[in-house]
């Protein structure tokens, strides 16, 4: 059965149980964002907390981008209240990285306005610091040497601290921050039933809510809270400093543009759809053609059948939302996305095809003909080239061009010979212009096509929704390959 | 709608031996027919003549000049949903519905299986050898996401290959999730044909608009199931009633030629309840 997650956000995206609030830092509490177990001590859960962040940087540091390894395994394995809390105390050591005397940390998780005061007690603080001494390969530095962080820390953390600090010498001080989000992407990509994270849907539990919505043929199968790793990768990247900068300036970092391709490309291939993915890359690189072109493709996918069915089919649970528009709406934003990136790029004839079609979908036919008769004089692949012509054919139909509608049909037909919808749109156009013989003729074409011979890739059209992501995988690999070295082992 | 050559129509009627109703056409004349369903208290009305019927095509009366029940074998198409949705124990039931209906056929019925999920696929073609359609329905399997729209059109060409009484019984537990052609433009095609449409869909939040605009404007109907419902009762109950509806034709006149023509059609001196298509396309 092929499933296609979706994902809904509780409207209230929340982190207000992790605020201090009354009791200052001075009473050592550290708060999470979901009750505490019962009986169990809040300085406990701070400890705990502690232990897992540093278990997390060992994790970080062993796993070898695009392995199913132990350190992933590890990872995969942590409950997604863990991992709320993570999202929360990875922020603060990254703060902490760049500056390691920074006593006050603030969070705002993605789609709030306003930051979260996180405040820990003055020995968590400690630890933390010398935490953010290892990972931030500042063991030899001024303050780090000053609270001896070096004498506190196992052998493995000291390696990684060398591993860093020779990073940071060859000109990339982002060790932690981009290891990072590659082990979560990885957590997501290759253990992707760890995204299902139990829980009360509905019932917010505090922190970074996030749910999942399965969808199968158009139908709502599943809704289930998703585990944090996207955001927490999100997150890191934030922080990411391209060579010379000395502030984080992600936009300008090839690194994590080629993330974000990669990782959306991805989604894209797997139906594993997250907007705020893309609203996030949209945000720190918004002229990229790239970034654009799956951007719009998302919103075009949004506004297709089957994902603006199962919208109108899902229950959800009350203050549920999913962040899918009308499918006006969607193809609005996918028309000015398209139209932007041909603005810069004239020549991404793949583009040119979906804005063709998008145009079409708003029932602007002239307009859309003309990108797509570019298109096809443009587009070289023939499975793009499919398209292309099958979307003209039904502009040219639109317009009234019977003729021209039918050599473009054809033209589909003959591009993938075993493809049912060409067949049905020339039956179809046959028949809408009383010509019951060659309706016929066409309909009986596709009656002849072996079904034994006939596969799920016969017809392009089936997989309209996925195919700008098929090179997704040779994206991750490329992304991947500069850090398969230089790790702990 | 088509227009049926008569001399096609006369050849049908006297493979049935209707002697008495052959009167002399001009093969060149067309005709339009109608399947009408006529009840009062919910039963069918049976014994009707052409003299019983009032048409009002486009406002104008038409004289009808052929009726005709229970005479005409029908082809009985068969379009099922064998999508992802519906596999397990709603598959048996689909085929143990199928099997029950091609047994209830007549000798001279005709059947036909179309199977769609994503992928469109024929079965069987219409034939007289209900086992051969049987075999198809035992064979096919579900997978994949509900091509609804493309799944009608093909049974509705299926209907329209052969000049005989088309009935489409359409099956589908879901709503179209991968068609390429456009349920207007598949409706506009039934508008043209003289199938009539019967839909079969399982409750569910979502409305089964498409099956209920296609099943209305063939003059067929809509039955909107339960999930556990008994789904070979009403897969015979279809057949049942159509085997009660009257097929009335005339030939038009005094209205244009083309584009929709609107029909409004009565029983004289009865209260009858009456269920016929809303009109047809002309010049198809």
């Amino acid at each position: 059965m092929r499933r296609v997650p979706l994902l809904a956000c509780l409207c209230a995206l929340s982190l207000a149980p992790v605020r201090a609030g009354g009791p200052s830092s001075s009473t050592g509490q550290l708060r999470g964002p979901s009750s505490p177990a019962a009986g169990s001590p809040i300085e406990q859960q701070g400890q705990e907390r502690l232990v897992r962040l540093e278990q997390w940087v060992k994790a970080v540091a062993r796993h070898a981008p695009g392995e199913d390894d132990d350190a992933l395994r590890e990872v995969a394995a942590w409950p997604n209240t863990a991992l709320k809390l993570l999202w929360i105390d990875a922020n603060v050591l990254t703060q902490m990285i760049r500056g390691v005397n920074a006593n006050r940390f603030t969070v705002r998780p993605e789609g709030q306005r306003a930051g979260t005061q996180i405040r820990y007690s003055s020995t968590q603080t400690r630890r933390l610091r010398v935490l953010a001494c290892a990972a931030g390969g500042a063991l030899v530095q001024g303050e780090c040497m000053a609270i001896g962080a070096g004498s506190e820390l196992a052998p493995e953390l000291r390696q990684l601290a060398v591993l860093v600090r020779t990073a940071t010498l060859r000109g990339d001080d982002n060790y932690i921050l981009r290891r990072g989000a590659l082990l979560h992407a990885d957590v997501a990509i290759l253990a992707p039933r760890s995204m299902e994270a139990p829980g009360d849907v509905g019932r917010s539990s505090g922190g970074l809510e996030r749910f999942r919505m399965e969808i199968s043929d158009g139908q709502e199968v599943n809704l289930h809270q998703s585990a944090v790793h996207w955001e927490i990768a999100r997150m890191l990247l934030d922080f990411v400093r391209p060579r010379g900068v000395d502030h984080a300036d992600p936009g300008h970092d090839e690194m994590v543009r080629k993330w974000y391709r990669a990782t959306a490309a991805w989604m894209q291939l797997r139906e594993d759809h997250d907007r705020l993915h893309l609203d996030r890359a949209r945000a720190i690189f918004p002229a990229d053609p790239d970034i654009l072109f799956l951007s719009a493709c998302q919103h075009e996918t949004y506004a297709g059948v089957p994902i603006q069915t199962a919208v109108r089919s899902a229950i959800l649970p009350t203050g549920v939302t999913l962040d899918v528009g009308s499918e006006r709406t969607e193809l609005r934003e996918a028309e000015g996305l398209f139209r932007r990136l041909l603005e810069i790029r004239s020549d991404h004839a793949e583009a040119r095809l979906r804005y063709g079609r998008v145009l079409g979908s708003l029932g602007k036919h002239a307009e859309a003909a003309g990108e797509l008769r570019r298109a096809v004089a443009d587009l070289t692949d023939r499975q793009l080239l499919y398209y292309a012509e099958l979307f003209l054919g039904s502009e040219e139909e639109a317009l009234g061009n019977r003729d021209a509608a039918r050599v473009a049909y054809e033209q589909a037909a003959e591009i993938a010979p075993m493809a049912q919808s060409p067949l049905l749109a020339l039956s179809q156009l046959a028949r809408r212009h009383a010509d019951r013989r060659g309706a016929l003729r066409a309909i009986e074409r596709l009656f002849a096509l072996s079904v034994m011979e006939r596969t799920e890739h016969d017809d392009p059209w089936w997989w309209y929704y996925v195919v700008q992501g098929r090179d997704a995988n040779d994206l991750l690999e490329a992304m991947e390959q500069p850090f398969l070295m230089e790790r702990l082992q | 709608m088509r227009r049926l050559w008569f001399a096609t129509v006369l050849v049908l009627l006297a493979s049935r031996g209707d002697a008495q109703q052959s009167p002399a056409f001009s093969s060149k004349v067309e005709a339009v027919r109608v399947d009408v369903l006529v009840t009062e208290n919910g039963q069918a009305v049976h014994g009707l003549g052409p003299a019983d019927f009032e048409v009002l095509d486009n406002g104008v009366p038409q004289e009808v000049t052929l009726v005709s029940f229970d005479q005409i074998p029908l082809n009985v198409i068969l379009a099922l949903d064998m999508s992802d949705s519906v596999a397990g124990e709603r598959l048996e039931q689909l085929r143990g519905a199928g099997s029950g209906l091609l047994a209830a056929l007549a000798k001279d019925d005709q059947a036909a299986l179309v199977t769609f999920s994503h992928a469109v696929q024929l079965g069987a073609k219409l034939t007289t050898d209900v086992a051969s359609v049987e075999a198809a329905l035992s064979a096919a399997v579900s997978t994949g996401q509900t091509a609804l729209v493309d799944g009608t059109y093909a049974g509705i060409m299926v209907g329209e290959s052969d000049a005989g009484r088309g009935l489409l019984i359409v099956f589908s537990d879901g709503v179209d999730t991968s068609s390429w052609l456009r349920a207007d433009a598949v409706i506009d095609a039934a508008k043209r044909a003289d199938v009539v449409v019967y839909g079969v869909s399982v409750v569910s939040r979502l409305k089964p608009e498409f099956l209920r605009e296609i099943t209305s404007f063939t003059g067929g109907r809509l039955f909107e199931i339960e999930k556990r419902a008994n789904l070979s009762a009403t897969f015979l109950g279809i057949l049942d009633e159509f085997r009660h509806r009257y097929l009335v034709s005339y030939t038009p006149r005094g209205v244009a030629k083309d584009g929709w023509h609107k029909l409004d059609v009565g029983v004289k001196n009865r209260r009858a309840t009456i269920k016929a298509r809303p009109g047809y396309l002309a010049g198809s």
